[in-house]
């Protein structure tokens, strides 16, 4: 990355709030892993990895999956956030790599909230 | 081709693989070949179906019914079931889930709800490791308009109108600390923050680094600006790998972009930093300490002056930060010190992050404007104490810190208040306590903290320290002595005031506070070797016993079942408790509640094995005792605790009478307790037991009436008087005189007593029947009004958790078709033709928590009803009635209607020759409580006689040795509590016959092997 | 080889003696840099023992009371050898409430030894640990660098297998 100057600070905002509503092919779902060390100890890693390899096994290149910091409730985790373009997030809660195999088939490939296992939809407000 | 008749389809994807499919297939295949259908039945393994989570599936067609959760034992039963007898296995099959079930938004939930955030504005938004993110959610704008448009002193003055306090514990302001920096000359100067968060139970800091690692860089970067730096460290632990990856990630990306290093975003301010490990030592949070540290020295504080602004690290000037501060900076530049300010409480502004652990249903990071209060956070954000126990208070600001117990769950958490209360803020750590904590173990565990981190510089602490923890280990070793409580207070004193540095003078705030709130409880430890929430395990043999308030011998009757000895695990019941058929039934069964097997999956059954113990061996022969002693005892009312002390009396010789005003025996156990519950039967084997010692039991006798106080003091030496609370609380309102309004107690006598009319239907309380209250009293009132024919409904002015009832009593009531409307409150009472008519009702909401933890129900304006009625049980408390009492006895009375025992008594009122105890004594409580208070009054009643008489002390005669066998399982696997067999709700609800039906044999012995045996010492 | 190695050598390998003098030169000549320095030897080391902090000493012409006072003073360092795993009970405020002693004492006597030993194969060392901020997971096991949140007695041997 250049040095960068005030302006490119507002440049990088816009084309990162751009890329995250983009309406394009190549990325129709984001997946947030929630991968904080409480994250990890509870079995973030696991879920992470099982959704790799199942996007591989699918060949899903329209899912782009992320990593975050732990969201507050440590108590549920694994979280796991799926973001369908233009649909409200969808928080999963006490995930595991099964799961996240039917979270990945059901829902993200066919559309399906797995609602069983979800914690809430949308986000937190910042007031 | 062949032709099969059935297809199993079973899944092979990876989910269903790891979820052990591979042998349930095994285990398929093994089976139809069995049972020879492998010919008739194809196995075929299928791709992925998307269930995985529910996983190992199979579907059978041609029906396409599809199982889920199998397991290898549960192939033959689905054979034999679904292919050989065609009926589908219910338990296996795959549910729908509801389509319309109502997924909540994040403000739906109460944790995220009250939740106000700023330092975690970014949490589980942004990728930490990509610089991009954070700058899209306005990161490093804060800096740059620092570094472009501000002045440091601009900076320093917008920092000191925010209001920003220290997040670290003491709260100093922040703007402060940079101002002196600011203003002290030197060519070299450095800006540290503090990630050496090593409170037990906080983890603030280490989530905001792993989460939003940059908010933290933005915020050095704008402090080095303020005081004119160019140089930072990061003091992290070395147990938070994560988050020192993040920052190295962090820091490498801002020097890539120009944010950090030489002339940061074109302005020709240079800052650059470094992340300094730090090796274990929990001084090291300590500013003076940190900076030794970093030197490459043992981690010791040094005296100040000279304060850290004028001579810190490497003797420059520095200012250290923590975490939690520097991440409020950059908003702070970006949005204005107004902004900040607008929120927090007069003089701690803004939010304060929490880590909310310990025994709280959301564990979790919580940040919150300062000043909400304690209860919010525990009981709305934290969901309360899992496991219905009750909250005991939370301990905030770790070793350093104190507790805040139950009365002040309204206060509002800031910087002022937390330390008029004890503790301090710390840097958040926020650690629920349930009632299963005891307050001096917890003093001792952070004392033995405390004293392990000592540095050991400075005298105070070193020694200090370790003598308190001696004499804290000492008391819950049972070997407190009087005056240990003041000694630790002065000792307490002397560190708090001459220790070097803030680990020695806060490390006895967890003492002080627990003193403050529990020496109750620091008392019992020294003087009754008790330890109410049963932690300290050298008092006691095992947790259920110490909880039972006679101290039954629990481990030894549940090992006697376990090796079908029922008739010795009798004589162990008896040697305690003359009531165990009943304690078998009615009791509250408090060891339940720190049973230790609860703490792995469910308590032992106690209650129900006691019972069964009862109901299947015989009952030990009675036989009387000679009355070998002079001294003549009346016991005035027959209830548990008359008659448990005119056992024991008996017991040694004394020639006991009891006088009953009513037509039983038995007390509140025949008339307060349905029989349903209790069958009378019962009851009465064990007062005909208590009978054949010799003791005489005089009906129909009021005393004061039929025989007066005159008469008793002449004929008797001691009096003791166990009358009960007999007489219903009155709700105070309007039309409670009418026809048809009973009192709980009143209606459950009345039915008691005249059980025939009621029955015949010569006595009524119409059809429609309210009654009010959540007590035990209020549901006994309830199913007696069902079972009656009548359409009962319980108005509580609570909810369902704050309810003073057993839970299985209020469970039942609802299976029975009683319905319960919360939060109602009566208003008034009208009448017509002189007979009650309806019940006029006001709706409650729930506003601040009173001193029992739980929210105060409160009246909604204008939400006034009306409930047509035929009768109204109003059951919201019992008081004594002690119209009896003739004042010449001398007996005082207490505000609440109770007898006074005198000043250092138990049992003992103001005239020598009166005792008094149970319900009367106490107010309403348990049968268990009432035996307890009678046995105790036995002894006392004892102890005088022989004192005045000059005699030794009494001395338990050898009680038959009973061997108990000790066996332990070596695995122990989670299994749930043996369920009680109950008759079915809809044939219970027409009769008075008893509800719960008894363990069968194997069922008490299995439950009895769960028990995990914590009297044992290998 | 430096004569002065061969106390050395007695208890590590030459390789490992090289990793040493490469970290030491690493850090030598700037401020504070006697901790980063033991930091690593540690990692490489495994544990400190005297012979070890003689030579950090000489190296970094620091007298060896320091070194052994820093050595002494941190709880990250150790001068015994460890096993080949360490099992870390959580002995934080939030896991001892929910758990975290009676864990410590199933370990024990799974063990045999107390806390701060090594069994007697060497595979494990036993210590506990002052709060890992993963609280929220409460009682906590570390085994390395792996972290076990709500652990039960009864689960203890399960996670203890997948170690050897």
């Amino acid at each position: 990355m250049a040095k960068l100057t005030i302006n490119d600070l507002k440049k990088i905002k816009e084309k990162v709030h751009k890329e995250m509503s983009l309406r394009d092919g190549e990325r129709r779902v984001k997946v947030t892993v929630h991968m904080g060390t409480c994250g990890i100890a509870s079995g973030a890693k696991e879920v992470m990895d099982t959704l790799l390899q199942e996007i591989e096994a699918a060949g899903a290149n329209d899912v782009v999956v992320t990593t975050s910091g732990c969201m507050g409730l440590c108590s549920r985790e694994p979280l796991v956030t799926v973001e369908v373009l233009n649909k409200e997030p969808i928080k999963y809660e006490y995930m595991n790599s099964n799961k996240m195999r039917q979270v990945f088939k059901r829902h993200i490939l066919d559309g399906e909230i797995q609602t069983p296992f979800v914690l809430a939809r949308g986000s937190e407000v910042i007031k | 081709m062949k032709v099969f008749r059935s297809h199993l389809l079973i899944c092979g994807g990876t989910g269903c693989q790891a979820s052990g499919q591979p042998a349930v297939k095994k285990a398929l295949l093994e089976e139809l070949d069995k049972r020879g259908l492998a010919e008739e039945i194809k196995v075929v393994e299928t791709g992925c179906n998307g269930f995985c989570a529910l996983g190992p599936i199979m579907v059978i067609y041609p029906e396409g019914v599809i199982y889920v959760s199998l397991k290898p034992e549960d192939m033959p039963e689905l054979i034999e079931e679904h292919l050989i007898k065609g009926r589908t296995v219910e338990r296996l099959l795959y549910h729908e889930p509801t389509t319309d079930e109502i997924i909540p938004t994040m403000q739906d939930i109460p944790f995220f709800a009250h939740q106000e955030l700023r330092v975690l504005k970014n949490r589980g938004l942004i990728d930490p490791e990509k610089i991009e993110e954070y700058i899209a959610r306005d990161g490093y704008a804060g800096m740059a308009k620092a570094l472009t448009e501000m002045k440091p002193e601009q900076i320093v003055q917008e920092i000191l109108d925010s209001g920003l306090r220290g997040r670290g514990g003491a709260g100093f302001p922040t703007g402060l600390k940079w101002k002196f920096a600011a203003q002290s000359k030197s060519d070299v100067k450095y800006v540290l923050c503090n990630a050496d968060e090593g409170d037990p139970g906080a983890f603030m800091d280490r989530s905001v680094l792993e989460a939003d690692p940059h908010a933290v860089l933005e915020g050095m970067v704008i402090a080095a600006k303020a005081i004119g730096s160019k140089q930072g460290y990061i003091y992290c632990r070395a147990e938070y790998p994560l988050a020192i990856h993040r920052l190295n990630v962090a820091i490498d990306q801002a020097h890539k972009a120009g944010l950090l290093g030489k002339d940061i975003l074109g302005t020709g301010f240079d800052f650059d930093l470094e992340i300094y490990q730090g090796a274990g030592a929990f001084v090291c949070g300590e500013e003076t300490a940190l900076m030794t540290s970093i030197e490459g020295k043992r981690g010791m504080p040094r005296p100040r002056p000279p304060f850290p602004a004028v001579a810190g690290l490497w003797q420059k000037p520095s200012i250290l930060n923590n975490v939690e501060t520097l991440a409020n900076v950059g908003q702070i530049m970006l949005r204005g010190a107004k902004w900040y300010s607008s929120i927090g409480t007069e003089k701690s502004k803004g939010t304060k992050v929490f880590a909310l652990t310990g025994d709280v249903n959301n564990v979790g990071l919580v940040e919150v404007p300062m000043g909400t209060k304690l209860g919010t956070i525990v009981y709305d954000i934290g969901g309360g104490i899992p496991k219905g126990k009750k909250f005991k208070a939370a301990q905030l600001g770790g070793p350093s810190g104190g507790c805040i117990p139950v009365q002040h769950l309204n206060a509002p958490v800031d910087y002022e208040k937390v330390v008029e209360l004890g503790a301090i803020m710390g840097s958040g750590g926020l650690i629920v306590m349930n009632e299963d904590k005891c307050a001096v173990d917890m003093a001792r565990f952070f004392m033995d903290f405390c004293q392990d981190e000592s540095c050991g510089k400075c005298t105070p602490c070193r020694e200090g320290t370790k003598r308190m923890l001696d004499i804290l280990t000492n008391i819950t070793h049972g070997k407190g002595k009087e005056g240990d409580i003041e000694l630790l207070e002065e000792m307490a004193e002397v560190i708090k005031n001459a220790a070097l540095c803030g680990l020695g003078q806060t490390a006895p705030n967890p003492v002080l506070s627990t003193i403050r709130y529990f020496r109750k409880e620091y008392e019992d430890h020294i003087r009754n070797h008790r330890c109410a929430a049963a932690v300290c395990s050298s008092l006691f043999k095992s947790p259920c016993q110490h909880t039972c308030p006679i101290e039954m011998d629990i481990p030894s009757y549940i090992a006697l079942i376990r090796a079908e000895r029922f008739e010795d695990a009798y004589k162990v019941l008896l040697q305690t408790n003359p009531f165990p058929s009943v304690c078998g039934r009615v009791c509250d069964h408090k060891c339940q509640s720190k049973c230790r097997r609860g703490n792995m999956d469910e308590s032992i059954a106690i209650k129900f094995l006691k019972r069964f113990i009862t109901d299947n061996a015989p009952r030990p022969k009675i036989e009387a005792v000679p009355v070998t002693r002079k001294e003549k005892i009346a016991v005035v009312g027959a209830g548990p605790a008359g008659l448990t002390a005119a056992r024991d009396l008996a017991l040694r010789g004394y020639k006991v009478t009891v006088f009953e005003e009513l037509n039983k025996a038995g007390g509140m156990l025949v008339w307060g307790i349905p029989a349903y519950r209790l069958p009378r039967n019962i009851l009465e084997g064990e007062i005909d037991d208590i009978r054949a010692l010799g003791v005489e039991i005089k009906l129909n006798t009021r005393v004061g009436k039929d025989i007066t106080f005159a008469k008793l003091e002449k004929d008797f030496d001691f009096v003791y008087l166990a009358t009960g609370a007999h007489k219903s609380q009155k709700m105070g309102v309007t039309g409670e005189d009418l026809k048809n309004v009973f009192g709980g107690v009143e209606f459950l006598r009345d039915f008691n007593n005249n059980e025939d009319k009621w029955l015949k239907g010569q006595k009524t309380l119409g059809k429609k029947v309210v009654v009010i209250g959540g007590g035990n009293s209020a549901i006994d009132a309830a199913r007696v009004a069902l079972r009656l024919g009548n359409e009962v409904t319980i108005l509580y002015r609570r909810l369902r958790q704050d309810m003073p009832a057993a839970e299985e009593e209020i469970k039942a009531a609802e299976e029975e078709g009683i319905k319960i409307d919360y939060l109602v409150a009566p208003l008034k009472i009208d009448g017509a033709k002189g007979k009650v008519a309806s019940i006029t009702c006001q709706r409650m909401k729930l506003g601040d928590f009173d001193n029992s933890g739980r929210k105060k129900p409160v009246a909604v304006e204008g939400s006034e009803f009306t409930l047509k009625v035929d009768a109204i049980i109003a059951a919201i408390g019992q008081v004594p009635d002690m119209s009896f009492i003739d004042k010449k006895t001398g007996v005082e009375i207490n505000k609440w209607d109770c007898y006074n025992v005198g000043k250092g008594f138990k049992t003992r009122t103001d005239n020598p020759r009166y005792f008094a105890g149970g319900d009367a004594v106490t107010g309403p409580d348990t049968v268990i409580a009432a035996i307890g208070a009678g046995h105790q009054a036995a002894d006392d009643i004892d102890a005088s006689i022989r004192q005045a008489n000059g005699e030794r002390a009494y001395e338990r005669p050898e009680s038959e040795k009973i061997d108990i066998p000790l066996i332990i399982d070596e695995e122990t696997e989670e299994l749930p509590q043996m369920a009680m067999p109950e008759m079915h709700h809809d044939t219970r609800k027409k009769s008075f016959a008893e509800v719960e039906l008894g363990f069968k044999r194997e069922d008490a012995i299995k439950e009895a092997c769960r028990c995990l045996r914590c009297d044992a010492s290998v | 080889m430096k004569a002065e190695d061969n106390e050395l050598l007695k208890e590590f390998t030459s390789g490992q003696i090289d990793k040493l003098n490469k970290i030491i030169s690493k850090h030598k000549g700037k401020p504070g840099s006697l901790i980063p320095v033991l930091e690593e030897a540690q990692v490489c080391l495994e544990y400190l023992p005297l012979s070890v902090q003689k030579k950090i000493a000489k190296d970094l012409n620091l007298p060896l009371s320091r070194v052994y006072g820093v050595v002494t003073f941190y709880s990250f360092f150790t001068m015994t050898p460890r096993g080949k795993h360490t099992v870390r009970v959580c002995l934080g405020t939030a896991c001892y409430v929910r758990g975290g002693k009676a864990l410590s004492e199933t370990l024990q006597k799974e063990f045999g030894i107390r806390e701060g030993e090594t069994t007697p194969d060497r595979m494990f060392t036993l210590e506990t640990i002052r709060c890992l901020g993963a609280c929220g997971l409460g009682p906590v096991v570390v085994v390395d660098e792996d972290v076990h949140g709500r652990v039960k007695p009864s689960k203890v041997k399960e996670i203890l297998a997948q170690y050897s």
